[in-house]
């Protein structure tokens, strides 16, 4: 059964004359512990998908099911609860709390459930070890490169065991050595850790690391291809045309 | 410990300057509170043990209700009722010393020694304790005569109604009966002549058989005296104490004025949080953390900086009122010729009122923005940061402000009835911190076309940066708007006081001697003088015409009164009254056309007496009737609830015929000097006067008044404070905020001077804008203030130039003053830092 689930998602902002359609009758699927990259042009409504899929955003037709439960109609509580347990994000701009410490950045969604601080730092110092802090435990964000506090925010994403995380432009803002680092720990989290992946992206190299790759044009899906490697990604964004 | 509390001490903790800030608004608003309330009952409680003498020590106290004299024989009354093992009777009247005694003021007490001992606990020394045929000696205790330099069969001089007295220290007590309070102890028939009140007594006490029901006795002793005596607790001069208990209320309103001001800068503070945290609180939402956790975090941190600022407030308040303590204890003993031992005394109710205050202001302070903070969209988290942008107007707000703005005008200049004018000023005060955001950028626009002048690229800037953030700016506008409308008001009030005590010396005070006491309370320790020293004052060379003032006590509809006795025909001769509306010198001499009487300004004002009415006073001698035949104030009564009825009545009903004031003119062509040499040889035996020439009296209390301004000019400038506070915190926040795009400025080219310079025109633009709303609220209040205060003393309006040019010129110090830091930290900024800044 798939992790989440999308049928007929539709999404529009504004009405009247001055309504967009951001999204347009998308159908997607993703299945557990499978990786799949999200590529298009700018505006072809990638952020606003990821959104409506973590539960962040309604949609304006259409519905999603989450371990086969539909999303519509739960409540704000319910939908915090969701996130919480079942999802991990990672952003562009990284996003730690900037008065905390990696640890406790990393610990946060455990806390947040009410687990008990000991128990939750064991947690996040392995989650945090596994993407290679171990060092940097006690540093605060300003004192981590952009790359640690992605890696950091990657911790942060996998410590709760989320069915599945969403990656929204992980690598937007750092250089291609610890972009290459942080696809290559999604990936891992993907095929060691057997979570699903669901990631945003410009970049083809970081594309490349992904099982599968939908592409997006104008609010629909105009192609969805699994791939094997950079060799198969190149050939897949060539077909449609951004290669 | 919980993620909210966490990340709320983290906040703190990582922020120390603007949580300093913020905490301070709270600690300047409980200092205030709480020291000046723990400063007032601690005079009040002075004025207590001055005053209420050893009523405490014993179990029954009667005095006369209408806190008169009357007669001994009301002992054997209370001694018959069952369940009293003891009274005695005493007489006890506060005496002022003559200048140069190192006391100013004793408490004579007349007491029949071998009952006192029966009820008092007196402990013997050395020497004797008082036998019941003494005459004209004193026992006291060992303190008083430490400080008075006296020994056992030292002679002890006492001002009495007939010339001053000496007495022969016969003993020394060990314990002085109540502590600050200096008490000599005579025989109740030394007493009586001393005061003027021969076979008159002013108190009763008792001792009450062990073990009885109290309340029961209390009662029986009630039902046996009938209403015309108090039991219980005695009420001496409580007018006194009603009128430090307004001051009590006005010091607690500076306080909440100040707390308001600081729970908006606590407002501005959370309000800027909330925008620079919208991405981590969009990321918290993200991953999980409900709405209340959200808002536990804000919470969490007001309620920090509500304990600390509360502690650090309350001890700060206790310095405060230590230090005014010590500084008005001086001028008590020059002005009012008390001689007392004040300390602050922190009431139960006080810690309550500043505890609840400071903690409620900060909360609620945080309340507003905590909630759109838990009202974050997860989706905040994936939208990049951005720098600070406008924020929405609030438009339904500025209606409501304008339409508040609109009423309050007729009900401040149609209506001219005091409630309305003052609901109009509170009005006008909430309508224009509602309209603030609004006109925000209309006159930082108009202000920074005149710094456009010196620096158009930072004028521009800086006008811009306080547009942007109407409401912050606004928030800060009202706290500067709140702290100079009060300066503007008060110091307008006190103009217009001042002018109108001038023109009461001028009429009241307009004979060219006047003989007060010296305390410039007529009532109280001022013991007076007989007829005698009046008729040897008219028979003096050169001496015209003579009149007097005498002072009673009554109660009118159970409240207490002053009863001021004086000559109908004589009175209008050597002085004036200031007359309300209605009233003229006619009236005057209806005073001795039967039981008639004119009322003050403040008893008209507190009573809604007008004339016409007839009042029913009671007096020793029973209820009387007497009819209001108009309201006039004169210049030492003018502060306290006061009547006046002729000196012939006062004598019938109230049985006082004692001096406590003499006026007198001189015969035309006389020389003042050599007339003032004459009297002044007079006076030597009545050393409870002091005697003036006009001018000198005049002179004389422009420098009291002068000797008090330093006091209000503290308490003024501390109002204005937390201006200089809301700019800061404002500052602070605004540089904070826009680290980055200072960052970015500075890349693009922007010189640290200019920089510096933005910042400083920020300030200056801001301080217009608040400046001109604390004008002109301060111009509204201090009308509102003035004609509230002008049914009680008339008094003229002065347009308040002084209060406009004290808050410009404070207003713009204290911008300069807020910019330093702030403007100094955005100048030092390092450019890739600040571009990196989240």
């Amino acid at each position: 059964m798939a992790i989440v689930e999308a049928k007929q998602l539709t999404k529009v902002y504004g009405s009247g004359e001055t309504a967009v359609t951001a999204l347009d009758h998308v159908d997607l699927s993703v299945a557990p512990g499978e990786f799949v990259a999200v590529m298009g042009p700018s505006g072809c409504g990638k952020s606003t998908l990821m959104n409506l899929l973590g539960g962040l955003d309604t949609p304006t037709e259409g519905s999603i099911s989450i371990d086969g439960k539909e999303v519509a109609g739960m409540t704000d509580e319910e939908l915090t609860k969701l996130r919480r347990r079942r999802f991990g994000f990672v952003f562009q701009f990284f996003n730690l709390i900037p008065v905390l410490t990696a640890i406790e950045n990393a610990a946060l969604p455990l806390t947040l459930d009410g687990m008990s601080e000991a128990e939750a730092r064991a947690k996040a110092a392995d989650w945090l070890a596994k993407v290679g802090l171990s060092d940097r435990m006690k540093n605060r964000p300003d004192q981590l490169s952009g790359g640690q506090q992605q890696r950091v925010a990657v911790a942060r994403a996998l410590v709760t065991d989320p069915a599945l995380v969403l990656a929204d432009e992980p690598t937007g803002n750092l250089d291609s050595r610890s972009s290459e680092e942080i696809a290559g720990l999604l990936k891992t989290a993907s095929d060691e850790w057997g979570r699903a992946i669901l990631m945003v992206t410009h970049d083809p190299r970081i594309a490349a690391h992904a099982h599968r790759i939908v592409f997006m044009e104008d609010g629909r899906i105009i192609d969805d291809t699994q791939i094997a490697g950079s060799d198969d990604a190149r050939k897949a964004m060539e077909k449609v045309g951004l290669l | 410990m919980s993620v909210s509390f966490k990340l709320a001490w983290r906040y703190l903790w990582g922020r120390k300057l603007r949580t300093f800030l913020t905490t301070l608004a709270v600690i300047f608003g409980v200092m205030l509170i709480f020291g000046l309330n723990g400063m007032l009952p601690g005079m009040i409680d002075a004025f207590n043990r001055m005053l209420l003498g050893a009523a405490g020590q014993v179990d029954l106290s009667v005095t006369s209700a209408s806190s008169g004299y009357f007669d001994s024989s009301i002992v054997d009354k209370v001694r018959n009722v069952n369940g009293v093992a003891a009274a005695t009777p005493s007489l006890r009247r506060t005496v002022g010393m003559p200048t140069g005694s190192a006391l100013g003021t004793v408490m004579v007490v007349g007491i029949e020694p071998r009952s006192a001992r029966k009820v008092h606990d007196f402990q013997q020394q050395s020497g004797r304790f008082l036998a019941g045929s003494d005459r004209g000696v004193v026992v006291i205790g060992t303190d008083t005569a430490g400080e008075l330099g006296l020994r056992l069969g030292s002679k002890l001089t006492i001002p009495s109604v007939a010339g001053t007295r000496s007495f022969e220290v016969i003993g020394l007590l060990g314990n002085a009966s109540s502590p600050g309070a200096s008490e000599i102890y005579m025989s109740l028939a030394d007493a009586g002549m001393l005061v003027g009140q021969p076979g008159k007594v002013s108190t009763v006490e008792g001792r009450f058989v062990t073990g009885v029901d109290r309340a029961a006795v209390e009662s029986r002793v009630r039902r046996a005296l009938g209403s015309d005596y108090t039991v219980g607790g005695l009420s001496t001069e409580s007018q006194l104490l009603a009128s430090l208990k307004v001051g009590q209320f006005s010091m607690t309103m500076f306080g909440v004025f100040a707390l308001i001001m600081g729970g908006f800068i606590i407002l501005n503070t959370f309000r800027t949080l909330v925008s620079e945290r919208r991405h981590d609180i969009g990321m918290l939402r993200a991953i999980g953390a409900r709405r209340r956790t959200i808002l536990g975090v804000f919470l969490v941190q007001s309620l920090v900086q509500g304990v600390l600022g509360t502690a650090l407030g309350l001890l700060a308040g206790w310095g405060l009122a230590l230090l005014a303590v010590n500084a008005l204890v001086p001028i008590w003993r020059t002005a009012m010729h008390m001689d007392v031992t004040i300390k602050p005394v922190f009431t139960p109710g006080n810690w309550a009122v500043s505890i609840i205050l400071g903690m409620g202001v900060t909360i609620l302070g945080a309340i507003i923005p905590a909630r759109q903070a838990a009202n974050i969209t997860p989706l905040e988290a994936m939208r990049p940061q951005m720098a600070e942008v406008a924020d929405r107007g609030h438009k339904k707000l500025v209606l409501v402000g304008w339409t508040l703005l609109a009423v309050s005008v007729p009900l401040l200049f149609i209506t001219g009835n005091t409630s309305a004018i003052g609901m109009g000023a509170v009005l006008f005060l909430i309508g224009m911190i509602l309209v603030a955001p609004a006109l925000i950028a209309p006159l930082s626009n108009l202000f920074a076309r005149l710094l456009r002048v010196t620096s158009p690229a930072t004028a521009e800037l800086s006008s811009s940066n306080l547009t942007r953030q109407p409401g912050r700016a606004a928030a800060t506008a009202s706290a500067i708007l709140i702290s100079l409308a009060i300066v503007v008001a008060i110091i307008g009030l006190l103009n217009s006081i001042f002018a109108g005590f001038f023109s009461y010396i001028d009429k009241s005070l307009g004979s060219d001697f006047v003989a007060i006491p010296q305390g410039l309370i007529i009532g109280g320790s001022h013991v007076g003088a007989d007829q005698n020293l009046v008729n040897e004052i008219a028979g003096t060379p050169g001496v015209g015409d003579v009149a007097t003032l005498r002072l009673g006590a009554g109660k009118i509809n159970d409240g207490e009164v002053q009863i001021i006795g004086v000559d109908p025909v004589m009175y209008p001769k050597v002085a004036s009254f200031t007359y309300s509306s209605g009233t003229s010198v006619a009236d005057v001499a209806m005073l001795g056309k039967g039981r008639t009487m004119l009322v003050n300004g403040i008893y008209s004002a507190q009573n809604g007496v007008s004339v016409g009415q007839t009042l029913q006073v009671e007096t020793p001698n029973g209820l009387k009737d007497y009819k209001v035949v108009g309201i006039a104030t004169d210049y030492l009564n003018a502060k306290l609830a006061s009547t006046y009825i002729s000196q012939d009545n006062l004598e019938s009903d109230f049985g006082v015929t004692t001096n406590v004031l003499v006026l007198a003119n001189a015969e035309t062509g006389a020389s003042i000097p050599m007339v003032k040499a004459r009297l002044e040889r007079l006076f030597r035996d009545y050393p409870q006067f002091i005697l003036y020439d006009s001018k000198d009296f005049k002179d004389s209390q422009v420098k009291l008044i002068e000797a008090e301004m330093p006091i209000f000019y503290v308490l003024i400038g501390m109002l204005a404070l937390p201006t200089l506070l809301a700019l800061l915190n404002t500052l602070a926040i605004s540089v904070l905020a826009r680290t980055r795009e200072i960052g970015m400025l500075r890349a693009v080219g922007a010189t640290r001077r200019q920089i510096k310079g933005m910042v400083v025109a920020e300030s200056l633009l801001l301080a217009g804008v608040g400046v001109s709303f604390g004008i002109a609220g301060g111009l509204v209040l201090g009308y509102a203030l003035t004609f509230a205060t002008d049914a009680m003393f008339p008094m003229p309006y002065v347009f308040p130039w002084m209060g406009i040019i004290t808050a410009i010129i404070s207003g713009f110090t204290f911008a300069l003053l807020a910019a330093l830091i702030p403007s100094r930290q955005a100048a030092k900024l390092d450019i890739v830092e600040a571009l990196h800044y989240e």
